[in-house]
């Protein structure tokens, strides 16, 4: 594995995940999540636990990065887009699920969904395309 | 297509089993904690068949990324796939603790299951699937 490529594709798909996280969840779904205030900590108490959610960005973007070198070594984003897509569907089995146990509306179960197909799937492309270059460099 | 039907049938069963006895029996009274960020029993239950499709999608999607390209490697990939996809879920669950005022033991527990889940599948689906090609040789 190329390292130097595996940190290059692991940087700029997390910088992509928290921009698009925050654009697609924090402020286009904004009005709906408002739907159900009671489900979300105060805006103090959020920017207390910020740091759970970078953290969890960088583990997701780090593991989808192992994911699609493991999975796609040859890379390329039309592959790597696939898996993204197909770990997106594993978060929407999740989402299902919330949707049940949750008092969440029905706006915001398909505000999540669209999100997390857009989200990994982008993601994946930008790991393949970056993730290529090594591999051709190697073979 | 057997054995990928097979392999999901059998890793749908154990995610409803497992999901049922860990979140519903064991993390009862933890759930209980944080009752104001959950529907009510009944309304819940009246929308039990979205926990049933979630479950299936799961399943399904595992069988499918490991048929994808994990294939071959038996139940020690199919343990791998399933650490990967458990440490993605995690990460949303980091997530979902920054946005909802969930306790941290509430993190802590359903990660543990989650692994158990995710390993488990990855074992079941490891030792049932098998490419064709694996099978031939």
């Amino acid at each position: 594995m190329d390292w130097k490529k595996f940190f290059i594709a692991f940087v700029a798909a997390f910088g992509f995940i928290f921009v698009f996280g925050f654009l697609w969840y924090g402020k286009l779904m904004h009005g709906v999540h408002q739907e159900v205030p009671l489900l979300w900590r105060p805006e103090a108490e959020f920017g207390n636990h910020f740091s759970w959610l970078v953290f969890g960005h960088i583990v997701m973007a780090f593991f989808l990065t192992l994911l699609c070198s493991k999975f796609v070594p040859a890379g390329g984003p039309g592959p790597c887009a696939r898996l993204g897509i197909l770990v997106a569907l594993v978060y929407v089995g999740n989402d299902f699920i919330m949707y049940a146990v949750q008092p969440i509306t029905m706006k915001i179960l398909c505000g999540w969904i669209v999100g997390d197909l857009i989200m990994f799937g982008v993601a994946g492309a930008i790991i393949g395309t970056i993730y290529k270059s090594s591999s051709s460099a190697t073979s | 297509m057997k054995r990928f039907v097979i392999a999901f049938i059998a890793a749908f069963i154990f995610i409803v089993l497992w999901g049922w006895f860990y979140n519903g029996v064991l993390l009862k009274d933890v759930f209980a904690e944080a009752q104001s960020l959950f529907r009510p029993r009944d309304e819940m239950m009246s929308l039990f068949y979205w926990i049933v499709i979630g479950q299936a999608g799961l399943a399904f999607t595992f069988v499918l990324i490991y048929a994808s390209g994990f294939a071959g490697g038996g139940i020690a990939t199919g343990v791998r796939l399933g650490i990967m996809l458990e440490l993605l879920a995690v990460s949303a669950r980091c997530a979902i603790y920054a946005t909802q005022p969930f306790p941290a033991k509430f993190l802590v527990l359903t990660s543990v299951g989650g692994f158990i889940e995710m390993i488990v599948t990855g074992v079941i689906v490891g030792a049932i699937y098998k490419p064709a090609t694996a099978r031939a040789s």
